[in-house]
């Protein structure tokens, strides 16, 4: 199988919040396109990010990394992230790897915005 | 879960058997072969996408630290019903070697600290994932048995 089956386009909202569509498979090998997206969305100008993982085909411990890896790096810069879309599977996941506590799940985009004033 | 010698294969009814080459991502191709050999198995569908998780997992480890990514090296993949138990026996042939992941139980916040890595969270996945994952190795053959029951406790 070839490189990385996902995209992640950006959306600004604002200046200071970004969505992330996601669509396809998060995994290990798609970590440039992520951090790609990251800088799109602003980088260290974004004080939110939201991932919608509305379009999630599949994911594994090696993405479960690759999300690790962007939280420490929102962290250090105080930058919250927060995510809709997951299915009930992916909701488990994220609650048993307790990445839900670090990354605010939400029903969907506008309740994801809304929760810090950023709504359209 | 317990390390057994004996070249075992669980007894039942096959439904699947399979092999992939081991080469990334293959796991993909794993997890849609077994899913649609127990379509018809009676697994709720949020069981089913358990199994689907840890079908890849473990793929995946027998991919990268059994046959160590090596393409023509092949992961053989079987799929058994016996009774309410659905067993998915992955083996590679790298021998005794243990499942990859940590010696410890993977913690967010340690890995958020830089304590632990960011990854290894395969094994843990595999292990919450089923209701039962047993290891056996017979010569090269190392085979990693995952047993998800379709009745009973049900989620």
């Amino acid at each position: 199988m070839d490189g990385p089956r996902v995209t992640m386009d950006v959306r600004h909202i604002g200046e200071t919040a970004a969505v992330v569509d996601i669509k396809g498979d998060v995994t290990a090998a798609c970590e440039p396109v992520l951090m790609s997206a990251y800088e799109q969305a602003g980088g260290l100008a974004a004080s939110r990010l939201v991932l919608n993982f509305g379009g999630l085909e599949y994911m594994n411990s090696g993405g479960i990394g690759m999300l690790v890896t962007l939280l420490v790096r929102a962290n250090r810069h105080r930058q919250q992230l927060a995510a809709y879309g997951l299915t009930d599977h992916y909701r488990e996941i994220f609650e048993l790897t307790r990445l839900d506590e670090a990354i605010t799940i939400f029903e969907d985009e506008a309740s994801a915005l809304a929760s810090t004033g950023t709504a359209r | 879960m317990t390390s057994l010698t004996q070249p075992a294969r669980p007894p039942g009814r096959r439904l699947a058997a399979f092999a992939v080459a081991s080469e990334p991502g293959n796991e993909r191709l794993a997890l849609d072969q077994v899913a649609a050999a127990v379509a018809s198995s009676g697994l709720t569908p949020a069981r089913l996408e358990r199994l689907k998780t840890a079908v890849a997992e473990a793929t995946m480890n027998a991919i990268e630290h059994g046959n160590l990514g090596q393409p023509d090296v092949p992961v053989d993949v079987e799929v058994i019903q016996d009774g309410a138990d659905i067993i998915v026996a992955i083996t590679d042939l790298g021998g005794e070697h243990q499942p990859a992941g940590p010696a410890e139980e993977p913690d967010l916040a340690l890995k958020l600290d830089g304590v632990q890595r960011a990854r290894g969270w395969g094994l843990f996945l595999i292990r919450n994932m089923v209701d039962g994952m047993q290891v056996r190795t017979d010569g090269q053959r190392h085979t990693v048995e995952l047993t998800m029951r379709s009745e009973g406790d049900q989620t």
